[in-house]
């Protein structure tokens, strides 16, 4: 008996794990549980330290001092009252008026606005509750196909996992031990390629089924002049006039006085400053009564302000090098605050609100994580890892082989976890076998982010769809505009909706294996400002054979862990494979 | 029994008083963050002690709400399974996880955790960071926090098992307030004055576990 578990512990163990988290009980505490048990196991058949389970006050000290994890809380804040600060369905709005009198407009405002509020809320379930409320209708009553307008919506919605700043690129970043700020700036080309790729589709479907995605009538429009063209001409004037000032700064200030300035830096500030100018355009014509622009032209530049005002203060901030993704954050917070302020729509409940979501989703994400690190602690121990090693590395094809199955399992897993669950205890498993077959980890990372972003559109589990079918008329209704009646949307439609969609994801992944430049591409440029970083995002592991590294951030490796290291070394002596790993972060 | 359950509900007080109070902290370590990298670029001016007073306020967020998270019910919970069966095997499955699973491992490591922070305490082990802070505070938030858990989770048993012997309705189901989506939603139809389709999508609830 005792031989077979001793030959078998870390498959048994594995096993455990499946069957405890399928009972349904939270997930963090099962993690844990099992962890211990099988501890006690190992140290009864002497395959254990004694002393392991006495580390583990050091892992979770290790989670606390992280600084990578303190980001958490301050996006999830951030997107929480950004959601309700009105900026989701003033873009809506404008854009969807811009777009909709071309075939498909109003599918490409809602792909458009999308990437924008993943670029700041990053809020899968608000995106999709905003857009579900306001775009929908409009789709229903100018005879969209229901199946692709939903799709559209609960696609677009789920930008927000892969679009920096996102919590999952933020917890892959910490499970895969590299730079929060390398993870978004490998994940923002693939971010923009798949809006691309979304809005390729409807492109698409304009072309072979043009009654799916029609043109909305001029009257559909408000915002027109008095005699009743468009405007859209003003609005074209602003554009070029703001790309000229964008290529003129390009040339005169960088390649004439400042050749040698990065390229990431130059493209933020040169963005800035025609951003501003064609702001400070129409501020000055608005407020002036000049008239210069049309309302269309107008409105558009005031409603992109602020969400283009957060991604720089956010994103652009953090790739200059001027603040750490977790400073980014709270600058980000700070900044969505001001704004819904501005706007008065703070008020003490939401404020209430938002810190007690926040609270609450940062304690079960760390919970997990801490649940995670206890397993492993275990899991390692008994050389679980070695086991995982050993199964991957034997598959067929080696490293292309190796990334198939994987996202293979990640994506039929998705069906049933969330990308928290993933995230802590498959990354774990499968980052050092990747790292040994010579896969770059942020490319890794972003890799699986845009598979574990399916996990949101997998049909009948799916979170977007789920939000969607709450907020999309489920009877026949009568639309107040139009006076007729309209047709439900049915769940089946939903689910058929998204299905294109998983398949655009499941290309995408095929097309970063492909062509890895993808991610790539915008790490190159990266390297030059990572130099003047002012703090390190994520320190490296203090590689003692055995220790004790936890965590992240900067863990003090003070007197006790010290001693605790050499009380674990002193050990690891007598039994070389007894020593708990540091864990992959 | 009913004194039992007069226990449970003071422990809810606590732990709902608690969580109140320190989700505070968030807005807190925002500005403080926020503030700190502002100050850092703009005169240049840094302090290490800065930068640790935001992860003791994450830690004491997370530590010190875990047991209101679980009074919540929003521990996250893969329910493919539990998620068929019947509120009475639900609430049997968190009897046997508290028992088996939630308290083995709390107790465990507030046991293990005690000592670590009694030996920072004596010798005044302060953070290796120049002008850091002093350790001991940061180690005394595991055992209690771990406790408040511990706590927590005596309050779920009594409940599940006044449920299972029918003196109180389902603990599990305790949607109380609206949730943040289905307040945004109401939000927008409000706005919108969709009154058709507001009254078409009355009574569907937005999911109450927020998962992004």
């Amino acid at each position: 008996m005792s031989a077979f578990l001793i030959e078998n512990i870390a498959p048994l163990m594995f096993a455990t794990l499946v069957i405890v988290l399928l009972i349904g009980y939270p997930v963090a505490f099962a993690l844990a549980a099992v962890g211990i048990g099988w501890g006690l196991v190992g140290i009864e058949l002497g395959l254990l330290q004694p002393t392991l389970l006495q580390a583990l006050p050091e892992r979770i000290f290790g989670v606390m001092a992280n600084d990578t994890l303190l980001a958490i809380p301050f996006f999830t804040f951030m997107g929480l009252i950004l959601e309700r600060s009105g900026m989701a369905e003033d873009l809506l709005d404008t854009i969807g008026q811009l777009f909709g009198p071309i075939r498909g407009g109003l599918a490409y405002a809602v792909i458009f606005v999308g990437a924008l509020l993943a670029a700041t809320t990053g809020v899968v379930a608000a995106s999709v509750i905003s857009m579900g409320l306001i775009s929908l209708p409009i789709m229903l009553r100018y005879g969209y196909d229901r199946r692709l307008a939903s799709g559209v919506i609960a696609a677009s919605g789920t930008l927000a996992q892969i679009i920096p700043p996102s919590l999952v690129l933020i917890i892959m970043a910490d499970q895969l031990g590299r730079s929060v700020g390398d993870m978004y700036a490998g994940a923002f080309i693939p971010g923009i390629v798949l809006g691309a790729l979304y809005a390729l589709y409807v492109l698409f479907c304009t072309f072979a089924r043009p009654a799916w995605a029609p043109a909305l009538p001029i009257e559909a429009r408000t915002l027109r002049e008095p005699d009743g063209t468009s405007g859209n001409r003003s609005l074209l004037v602003l554009t070029v006039i703001a790309l000229a000032i964008a290529v003129a700064f390009w040339m005169i200030y960088y390649d004439r006085y400042n050749p040698e300035t990065a390229t990431d830096e130059r493209i933020v500030i040169t963005t800035s400053v025609a951003i501003g100018a064609a702001f400070f355009a129409a501020l000055l014509s608005k407020m002036l009564g000049l008239g210069l622009f049309s309302k269309i032209a107008e409105r558009v530049t005031f409603v992109l302000i602020p969400p283009l005002a957060l991604i720089f203060l956010v994103l652009g901030t953090i790739f200059l090098g001027v603040a750490t993704p977790t400073e980014g954050g709270a600058m980000g917070a700070t900044g969505a605050l001001i704004m819904a302020l501005a706007r008065r729509r703070l008020s003490l409940p939401l404020l209430k609100q938002a810190m007690n979501t926040t609270a609450k989703l940062s304690t079960f994400v760390v919970f997990i994580l801490i649940g995670a690190r206890v397993f492993s602690l275990t899991f390692y121990g008994v050389n679980g890892h070695v086991w995982v090693e050993h199964l991957l590395t034997s598959l067929p094809g080696g490293q292309l082989g190796f990334l198939i199955v994987v996202n293979i399992l990640i994506f039929v897993l998705a069906f049933f976890l969330d990308y928290f669950e993933l995230a802590f205890i498959i990354i774990p498993l499968v980052a050092p076998v990747a790292e040994k077959l010579g896969v770059d980890l942020v490319w890794f990372g972003v890799l699986l982010a845009v598979n574990m972003q399916t996990s949101f559109m997998h049909p009948p589990f799916g979170f977007a769809l789920f939000y969607l079918r709450s907020v999309a008329p489920a009877k026949e209704f009568l639309d107040r505009l139009s006076g007729r009646r309209t047709a439900p949307v049915t769940t089946g439609q939903i689910y058929w909706g998204a299905v294109p969609f998983v398949l655009i994801q499941v290309f995408m992944i095929g097309l970063i294996i492909a062509f890895p430049n993808i991610v790539s591409g915008g790490l190159a440029t990266r390297e030059k400002v990572d130099i003047r970083n002012i703090r390190i995002e994520t320190p490296p592991e203090v590689s003692t054979p055995g220790g004790s590294s936890f965590g992240g951030g900067s863990a003090d490796q003070d007197e006790a862990t010290k001693a605790l290291e050499r009380e674990m070394r002193g050990g690891s002596e007598k039994k070389p494979e007894s020593p708990p790993e540091p864990p992959p972060k | 029994m009913s004194s039992l359950l007069a226990v449970s509900r003071l422990i809810d007080r606590v732990s709902d008083r608690i969580g109140s109070s320190i989700y505070w902290f968030v807005l807190v370590a925002v500005l403080i963050s926020a503030a700190n990298a502002v100050v850092r670029k703009a005169f240049n001016y840094s302090s290490n002690s800065f930068l640790e007073i935001q992860w003791y306020l994450f830690s004491m967020i997370f530590l010190f709400c875990a047991g209101y998270t679980l009074k919540n019910n929003e521990h996250v919970r893969i329910d493919i399974i539990s998620g068929r069966l019947s509120p009475r095997a639900r609430a049997g499955i968190d009897i046997f996880g508290t028992l088996f699973f939630l308290f083995p491992m709390a107790f465990l490591i507030m046991w293990l955790s005690w000592p670590v922070f009694v030996e920072a305490y004596t010798r005044h082990e302060v953070s290796t960071n120049a002008g850091g802070l002093i350790i001991w505070p940061a180690r005394l938030m595991v055992p209690i926090g771990f406790f408040l858990l511990i706590l927590q989770g005596v309050s779920e048993l009594i409940k599940r098992i006044a449920f299972l012997k029918g003196l109180i309705p389902d603990p599990g189901e305790k949607i109380v307030t609206k949730t943040a989506e289905e307040e945004l939603a109401e939000e927008i139809l409000r706005a919108r004055g969709e009154r058709a389709i507001a009254e078409e999508i009355e009574g569907i609830a937005v999911g109450r576990v927020e998962r992004k």
